[in-house]
Formats: structure tokens, C-alpha cells, sequence
């Protein structure tokens, strides 16, 4: 049977994701060095980030720099709700995620009737209005000293381990998930109607592309998948600031790990992440903290190396590279047939 | 002549600041028919198209569709309704294939992508663009790129095509090409508007023509009467017509 036997053959397209999942599930115990450990967890975590702004920023063609007011959201909202109710955080992280969506909304209905760059200084407004907002009501937020997520040890039920690997495989599965649900996305007519605006918005609307609904579904998923992440990075790190939570910077930091790894794609915010968190670790081992704001000079410089050698991201070449060691790989199970 | 009214543009008017666009302007299209629209640059006929397709809001006037008021809708709801247009100047999705560019079009009316791609290999044989689907629409010739507006307004299966000077920079076989292109869409059904500044296409395709000049209509007609109306000559064709 010709059918049965290309079956049974296992395709170097089959085995080698399944191998490289593989390999992702074992890494972390190939080096247990909780620092190592570490940066596989915030590798993960923007994975989630990159691709969730990915399905805005990179598909939809609409420029976000405030995608810290959705993490930031999701944080506050989650460890708001954890200190004062004992919420489990199994809930909040659906409740946060809930949260930036609806804070997504008014931006979209505002933003996305019109073309230019309104919606992207919207976005930067907006998380500079909730840092300042959560700066201000001190006695809610705790001002400019954070918040803390009271430290419980081993307690699965509250989303607290003592040891950094189940937070590795959370942020794994999150990170997998939010891949497939890009990939189901770009397959759906959403996903196309998305590169049709961002290629050219009257073509799209001429043929019946209703463009701010497009723009908005994307958004409001992007917004609620970033809270999502927001409030695991809340317990990840119990401490959160309206700095780290808020900030430009964060909100460049996701943009950027979309833009290096290739925007519009499914695997190239998970490049940029590994990308960026590489770059960012080295640099802050190299220069130890000497010198504050160094990070947003080493954004800039990669923003700028990337627009000029890879305007579309590494993903591009990563694909090539992939395709040829795939094309080099042997079927296997096959030779018996 | 089966008289029934598709489209109904009543007194329409819009301003640009101080440029009176189109002021006044009434005409209809009947079902079926091919309507030529023609008249100096600058007459008012891309502006009428981007009034009935929503792109811009007229100031005072009607349009109805098929026994509906459409006034003022927004271009995709107007499409959705039945009435797609094509671009002066080209706006394929540069960056995406050919193929793709379709399916954009025929996912209006069918949701579901796989129907949608079927349906995209259809209208792109039907242009004559089969061969190019898996070109990127940026590289395309110019009449390739015509062929692709056309096809993507195909593919939301309009009742009403409103073509946009889609002769202009076409060698003269080319236009013969596009001409036939056009005849045939007329027997799959269509009503179909073009406004058109290359008067063999027009003349030829039309049932009927409508002559703008500074906003208004001065003149309605077979091709026949209006090619030898002296208002039309004076204010359009000019003296080399009438020699040629």
C-alpha cells in the first residue's frame, strides 16, 4: 500500500519540531544553574510578549510602543486581586488577561478608524498614563515601591514553586500555545484580512475588508494574550514596579523582539527572544550595571542594525537554513518499506 | 433595452475647499449594461466613483443600489452590498502573490479559506493570470496589474464593477485584450461602469456614455450621438477627433 508506507515514514518535517520540543523540555535539566534556568524562563515569557504583539504589530501592520500598559494590566490586576482576595492566580491569569482587553478597547475603537500613526502614539499615551495613574494612587498601588506577591514556598495551587523549573514549563506551554494560536490565526481570514491592511487599507476596504473590525480582534487578542503574560511574570518574579510593569522600555523591549526575529511570521518573535534575552543578559554580565539606561542604547543599536541588514527579521534566513537541514535529513522508518 | 434601474445617483455633490468637485450630478445604470463614463482630467469621474464606493462622503446628493439608499456607507460595506471598484493607479498587496491577492477578494464571500482558494484559481483563469499565481504582485507588467484589479474585484462577486481607467498606459494590442476582457464579464452577468479615457475601449464597449465636464453631466447618449455632439467635441474630444 503505497498510502500505508509514506505513513509510517516519519518526514525530517515530523520529527525534527518534535525533536526540537523535545530538546526545549530537557534543556532546562542540561543546566540546572538557576541563573540559566532563569533566562530560559524570560526567553519564554517574551515569546508570548513578541508574538502577541506579533499578531498586531507585525500581521495587522499597526505599530504598538505601549504594549507594557497590557502587561502592566495584566500584573497589577492579578496581584491587586491575589493580596487583597486570595485569588489563586490560576484565575487571575485569566482575569488580567481579560483586564488588557477590555483596555484594548477604547484604543482600537478610537484608533483604528483612522490610518497614520494615531494609534501608536495612543499606545505609548496609554502606558504612560497607567504608570503615572499607578504612581499616583499610592494607596492602592504602593506608589513607586511596587508590589509584592507574598512569598509562600511550594505552593502549586497559588502558583508559587521553590524550584524555577515548573515556572520553565508554564512559560513553555504558554509560549506554545500563543505559537499555534498564531499560526491558527494566520491561517484564519482574519490572519489574511490583517496582511491585506497592512500591505495597503483602501485596497482592503474596497473589497469589502471591514478594517477596524480586523484591526480590533487582533488587538483585543494581542491585548489579552500580553496580560496573560503580565500576570505570570507577576508570580514568576514577585515584585512588580510601574517601571518594570509600565515602562517605555519594556514596551520597545517586546516591540523589538518581534521586529529582530521577523515580523508577520510564526516563528520569528520566538528567534527575537532568544535574540534579545541573549543580547541582554551578555550585556549586563559584561557591564555589570556600570552604566544605567545602557539597555536602551543596545535597543537602539540593534533597531538600527536590524533596519538596515535584516529589515524583515533573521526569520527569513532562519527558514532557509531550516529548510536545507530538513532537506538533508533521511525519512525515517522508511528504508524498510 | 430592459430598463430596470441597478444603480440611481441623484444630485450629487462634493466640494474640495474651493474646487467644486462634482455639483449636481444625476445618472443612473441600468442592469446589464455597460456605461461608459468619459470627460476631460479633472471632470469629476474618479470622484464620482469614490462617492458611490464610500471612500469619500458627498456633501448633498442620493445614491441607491439595487432599491436601496447606500449614502454615505463605507467602502466595505459597500462592496459587501454588491458594488466593487478598481484603482486609477493600482493598489495590488505588493508583497503578496498573485494568488493571494485574489483570496482576499473571494474571502467575502466565502469565510472559509479553502472555499475561498478554489474559488481564487476560478476568477484568476478567468482573467487570464492562472500562470501568474505565484507571482509577487509588486513585480507584475501593467497589464498584469490591471488583469489583478480586475480579478480582485471579481472575486467578491459584485453585481456592479466600476472600473477606473483601467486602459491607461496599455499598448494598442493590450487594449484589445482588455477590451475582450471586459465584453466578456457583460455576458457572466454584470452591470459593469467605466470610466475611460482611451475612446476606442470606450466606444466600443458602452451601450450607453455619460460625458462629464467641471463637475456635471453635459451629455448622455449612444456612443454614436455622443462622438458627434458638438458640446461633447468642444468640451472633450477636440479637433483631433473630429479629423481623426
Amino acid at each position: 500500500m503505497e498510502g500505508k508506507r509514506v505513513k509510517a515514514a516519519l518526514s525530517p518535517e515530523t520529527y525534527l519540531p518534535t525533536a526540537i520540543l523535545l530538546f526545549l523540555v530537557v534543556l532546562p535539566h542540561l543546566m540546572p544553574n538557576p541563573f540559566y534556568v532563569h533566562i530560559l524562563v524570560m526567553m519564554a515569557i517574551f515569546v508570548v510578549l513578541g508574538q502577541a504583539w506579533n499578531i498586531i504589530g507585525g500581521y495587522g501592520g499597526q505599530l504598538s510602543l505601549g504594549h507594557a500598559a497590557f502587561f502592566g494590566t495584566g500584573a497589577y490586576v492579578s496581584t491587586l486581586l491575589v493580596n487583597a482576595y486570595g485569588i489563586s492566580p490560576w484565575f487571575t491569569l485569566w482575569l488580567g488577561g481579560l483586564s488588557a482587553l477590555v483596555l484594548s478597547l477604547p484604543i482600537g475603537i478610537i484608533c483604528f478608524r483612522l490610518q497614520g500613526p494615531y494609534f501608536t502614539i495612543a499606545t505609548i499615551g496609554l502606558a504612560e498614563a497607567l504608570r503615572l495613574l499607578v504612581l499616583h494612587f499610592r494607596e492602592i498601588t504602593n506608589g513607586a515601591q511596587g508590589l509584592t506577591v507574598p512569598f509562600k514556598g511550594n505552593a502549586p495551587w497559588l502558583l508559587q514553586f521553590d524550584s524555577k523549573f515548573p515556572y520553565y514549563y508554564i512559560a513553555l506551554v504558554m509560549a506554545v500555545v500563543t505559537v499555534l494560536i498564531t499560526r491558527r490565526m494566520e491561517r484564519s481570514r482574519l490572519g489574511h484580512y490583517l496582511v491585506a491592511i497592512g500591505q495597503n487599507q483602501d485596497a482592503a476596504e474596497a473589497l469589502g475588508i471591514d478594517s477596524a473590525r480586523a484591526k480590533m480582534q487582533a488587538l483585543a487578542l494581542s491585548a489579552f494574550v500580553t496580560g496573560v503574560a503580565g500576570v505570570f511574570y507577576a508570580q514568576y518574579t514577585y515584585v512588580i514596579h510601574p517601571d518594570s510593569a509600565f515602562g517605555l522600555g519594556l514596551s520597545i523591549q517586546i516591540a523589538l523582539v518581534a521586529i529582530v526575529g521577523g515580523v508577520g511570521t510564526i516563528l520569528g518573535p520566538a528567534l527575537g527572544a532568544v535574540i534579545m534575552e541573549c543580547f541582554i543578559q551578555s550585556t549586563q554580565i559584561i557591564f555589570a550595571g556600570q552604566y544605567p539606561g545602557l539597555e536602551l542604547m543596545v535597543y537602539g543599536a540593534l533597531l538600527v542594525a536590524v533596519i538596515l541588514w535584516r529589515p524583515r527579521g533573521v526569520f527569513p534566513w532562519f527558514a532557509r537554513l531550516y529548510g536545507r537541514v530538513v532537506a538533508r535529513l533521511p525519512a525515517v522508518g522508511a528504508a524498510q518499506a | 433595452m430592459t430598463d430596470e434601474m441597478l444603480l440611481e445617483v441623484r444630485d450629487l455633490a462634493k466640494r474640495f475647499g474651493g474646487v467644486q468637485a462634482v455639483v449636481g450630478l444625476s445618472f443612473h445604470v441600468s442592469r446589464g449594461e455597460i456605461l461608459g463614463v468619459i470627460g476631460p482630467n479633472g471632470s469629476g469621474k474618479t470622484t464620482t466613483f469614490n462617492l458611490i464606493t464610500g471612500f469619500y462622503r458627498p456633501d448633498q446628493g442620493r445614491v441607491r443600489f439595487a432599491g436601496q439608499d447606500i449614502t454615505g456607507l463605507r467602502p466595505y460595506e459597500v462592496c459587501a452590498r454588491g458594488i466593487c471598484r478598481t484603482f486609477q493607479v493600482a493598489k495590488p498587496f505588493r508583497e503578496l502573490t498573485v494568488f493571494r491577492n485574489v483570496l482576499m477578494g473571494t474571502l467575502l464571500r466565502h469565510p472559509n479559506p479553502a472555499a475561498a482558494s478554489a474559488r481564487a484559481e476560478e476568477v484568476l483563469r478567468m482573467v487570464g493570470l492562472e500562470g501568474r499565481a505565484h507571482t509577487e504582485a509588486g513585480s507584475l507588467t501593467t497589464i498584469d496589474q490591471r488583469r489583478l484589479e480586475v480579478a480582485r474585484a471579481l472575486g467578491t462577486e459584485p453585481r456592479l464593477l466600476l472600473l477606473d481607467e483601467t486602459m491607461a498606459g496599455l499598448t494598442h494590442t493590450e487594449v484589445g485584450e482588455a477590451i475582450r476582457l471586459i465584453a466578456g464579464l457583460r455576458h457572466r452577468g454584470l452591470t459593469v461602469v467605466v470610466v475611460e479615457h482611451v475612446m476606442r475601449a470606450v466606444m466600443s464597449l458602452s451601450d450607453r456614455i455619460v460625458v462629464l465636464d467641471q463637475g456635471t453631466k453635459i451629455a448622455e447618449g449612444n456612443p454614436k450621438d455622443i462622438s458627434s455632439s458638438p458640446r461633447v467635441i468642444q468640451a472633450y474630444l477636440g479637433a483631433e477627433y473630429r479629423h481623426a
